[in-house]
């Protein structure tokens, strides 16, 4: 298990209320695992709390139990041996530079520099990083002056570029036109295959065809998890908008769970 | 009002951004703007608030031409949504914020105060009038945004990606308000990439195609047939999809519509 | 906007270093040699280094940058107190730290220096702190004007008399430097999470050469300056 939470909370510094609240979830090795729910379900803090960032960065306080590739990240110890190991992206790309990358292949390079490797090395992944992101031909730009969906690219390629065992995205196509956004999510399972991939988005429609499993939360609390066929059929997860488009016009049309989640579970289901 | 966008070119330095462009939009009209990244969308909708200025061509927003103009002037016609709220929202409380563009068009205090009242009661943000923008997780960032705007009562509404980074509720949301100025006579044009907004929101669609307008037609006629959103690159939208899959009568897109579509026809269950 | 201008001269081509330890001579030179003549010939000296380097452009940023000493100077010590020498001694040193900072300033690519630095060894936080702040002021820069341009689209007016439009940048400026600081969390978390600080020595990626040049420069200005100040005690 590469992700274990046990009745986690998590307040903010100055919250009255939980962000999430006691939420027991496993994330595995191998799969792309889905986190969604309505805005402000508690997505984003799932990733960060994964991540060690909350509280370690963010401040607040956490309850329960968090065990990230083996070790709990809030701890000074778990965080020296997580340091490398696991890949953040937020959703706000022009936030993420590293503000120390002049150009975008050093911006792309900055983590696998900061860990030391050796050149050799890093000039190969950089590389890789770059092309399957398809940010190569930006490779002497100021990354200062990128678009929002280049800059997206090249903050993911930095990501991927320190080789990660554990991939914490949130929301990680919001800058990118359709075609871009389709490119990214499938890009996810093949990640998955040498990683654990953790996604919060909102967009079920797009992330049902690589989630292999999916955690819906409403406002901290857990709703729902589980396979994500049956649980975007569920009422619970429906209710809370944790569903796909077609399984949501289904379900406002007043029929009854499960919901068939695509077109073609709506066909059989309504034409004989 | 009405926008006319007259064979108009740009460039940034030597970098061809948009190279001949036409189209208008009338009062009432709700149009989209698609297109990839990078296809000159943002820079489009600057040139209509002035922001930039055309090379060639000419942009008008009724008997106003831009050239000339500043955006201080365009602002007592248009309101403008910037893609990124951090690029706007400067103010310490939502409602400065939002109170902002009304005082400065020269509204007494007192009835910008009730526009106020009004538009965060729109976006659904009444409860957070003195509320720091910042504090607000970045979707709802945007609804301030959209307030803001609202609150300069425009007669030409220009939004770029007014739903980037909202769940499906939201969506709607603004998809409903978008309309609702719509029929009170506002004309409206949107930068969006996502064919869903476009179906719930808007009566017609430019696609934009390195710098040209290569689409201009209804909304129901792209999101219908299978073959033309593939061409665009596009996948058609759920509700359009099922109203085609079931055969619903009449051909709704929006999801309510054919929600009630499939109720009147299957009946509940 | 002060920032690096592309170019190829000396000082763009040197080792970050040297044309910093330039800078640093210039300030002790200028202190340090016999006035009114020492001073006075380092500011010509120093108001052509722009043009000589290939960066000409900022010399009337410099001079106007300059030039209100000048006037106050004379002002106070030539026509109040009498004493012209002394405004021109002060103010020619003035005058050369300020060429000599803008071009040094200009000539250096920032990444480039982080570089040096890193290859140095010098610790994460103290390079990341330099480096933050030289892209602050262009980041500001251009989110003050993005901002700007939003509020002139909701009918703030920019034009007209300076009174007028420092009045309508005054709200502006408090919430920009709040809206970039509630970054930083986010910011932090970027570096966190990308190895920054990490305790195995960062790889340097392309340490600007040292050559034997640079060194000899740096220790040939070491020793001008050592000189000056042997001279200016001895005399």
């Amino acid at each position: 298990m590469t992700v274990n939470f046990e009745k986690v909370s998590f307040w903010y510094p100055g919250a009255a209320s939980a962000a999430i609240h006691e939420v027991s979830a496993e994330m595995l090795a191998g799969e792309v695992t889905l986190v969604t729910g309505p805005l402000g379900a508690g997505g984003s803090t799932t990733l960060l709390v994964a991540a060690g960032l909350a509280p370690q960065v963010t401040g607040g306080r956490r309850e329960g139990a968090v065990s990230t590739l083996g070790v709990d990240p809030s701890t000074r110890r778990g965080r020296a041996m997580l340091r490398g190991r696991v890949g953040v992206l937020l959703p706000t790309p022009h936030t993420q530079l590293s503000g120390m990358a002049f150009s975008v292949h050093r911006e792309v390079a900055f983590a696998p520099a900061n860990l030391g490797w050796d050149r050799a090395r890093i000039d190969d992944t950089v590389e890789r990083a770059m092309q399957l992101m398809g940010v190569s031909h930006l490779a002497d730009r100021d990354p200062t002056t990128l678009s929002g969906g280049e800059l997206q690219r090249v903050v993911m390629a930095g990501v991927v570029a320190m080789e990660p065992e554990l991939f914490l995205l949130d929301e990680p196509a919001m800058e990118l036109d359709p075609q871009g956004a389709e490119a990214l999510y499938e890009l996810l399972p093949i990640l998955a295959e040498s990683a654990t991939v953790l996604l919060a988005s909102t967009d079920v429609d797009r992330a049902l065809a690589i989630a292999s499993r999916v955690i819906v939360l409403d406002r901290g609390r857990l709703v729902a998890r589980g396979d994500p066929e049956e649980v975007f059929a569920s009422e619970l997860a429906a209710a809370k908008g944790a569903t796909t488009s077609i399984a949501h016009i289904v379900r406002e049309a007043g029929c009854a769970e499960p919901y068939p989640i695509t077109l073609e579970a709506a066909r059989t289901r309504f034409l004989p | 009002m009405t926008l006319r966008v007259d064979d108009v070119s740009f460039a940034y330095g030597t970098n061809s951004v948009l190279r001949g462009v036409s189209f208008a939009a009338e009062p009432g009209e709700a149009v989209a703007l698609l297109g990839r990244n990078g296809a000159g969308k943002t820079t489009l909708t600057k040139l209509i608030v002035a922001l930039l200025h055309p090379d060639a061509g000419e942009v008008w927003v009724g008997d106003w031409n831009t050239t000339g103009r500043t955006p201080e002037d365009m602002a007592t016609r248009v309101a403008y949504v910037f893609q990124h709220t951090e690029q706007q929202l400067f103010a310490r409380t939502v409602a400065e914020e939002v109170i902002f563009a009304p005082r400065q068009l020269g509204v007494s205090r007192r009835d910008a105060e009730g526009i106020v009242e009004e538009v965060l009661g729109l976006v659904g943000l009444a409860l957070h009038r003195e509320t720091h923008p910042y504090d607000l997780p970045p979707a709802e960032r945007k609804l301030v945004s959209l307030a803001a705007a609202l609150a300069q009562r425009p007669q030409l509404l220009v939004l770029d990606e007014p739903t980037q980074g909202l769940d499906r509720s939201h969506v709607l949301r603004v998809c409903e308000i978008l309309r609702a100025q719509a029929r009170k006579g506002v004309t409206v044009l949107a930068v969006t990439h996502d064919l869903t907004v476009v179906a719930e929101g808007f009566t017609r669609a430019l696609v934009l195609d390195d710098g040209r307008v290569v689409v201009d037609e209804d909304v129901v006629r792209i999101v219908a047939s299978e073959g033309r959103a593939a061409e665009l690159g596009l996948s058609v939208p759920a509700g359009p999809a099922l109203s085609r899959a079931l055969d619903l009568p009449g051909f709704p897109i929006r999801m309510v519509e054919v929600a009630r579509a499939m109720r009147s026809r299957f009946g509940v269950g | 906007m002060i920032r690096y201008i592309q170019g190829n001269g000396i000082l763009h081509r040197a080792h970050p270093f040297t044309p910093f330890t330039l800078a640093g001579a210039v300030v002790v030179l200028a202190f340090a040699l016999p006035a009114p003549i020492g001073p006075l010939v380092l500011c010509s000296l120093m108001i052509l280094l722009p043009v000589i380097e290939g960066v000409g452009v900022i010399v009337r940023t410099a001079g106007l940058l300059a030039l209100p000493f000048w006037i106050f100077l004379f002002g106070i010590h030539g026509w109040l107190g009498g004493d012209p020498l002394t405004a021109l001694k002060v103010a020619a040193r003035l005058t050369s730290l300020i060429f000599v900072f803008l071009t040094v300033v200009v000539s250096v690519h920032p990444g480039r220096f982080v570089d040096a630095l890193v290859a140095r060894g010098v610790p994460f936080s103290l390079v990341y702190l330099l480096s933050a702040t030289l892209q602050a002021v262009p980041r500001l820069g251009r989110r003050a004007e993005t901002i700007l341009d939003a509020q002139r689209c909701r009918g703030l007016r920019v034009r007209g008399s300076p009174l007028r439009r420092a009045r309508a940048l005054v709200p502006l400026a408090l919430p920009l430097v709040l809206g970039s600081l509630a970054e930083v969390d986010e910011r932090s978390v970027a570096l966190e999470v990308r190895g920054a600080g990490s305790t195995a020595r960062p790889t340097p990626l392309d340490p600007p050469p040292d050559t034997p040049y640079d060194r000899i420069a740096r220790w040939g200005l070491a020793a001008l300056v050592a000189l000056a100040l042997v001279l200016r005690i001895a005399l």
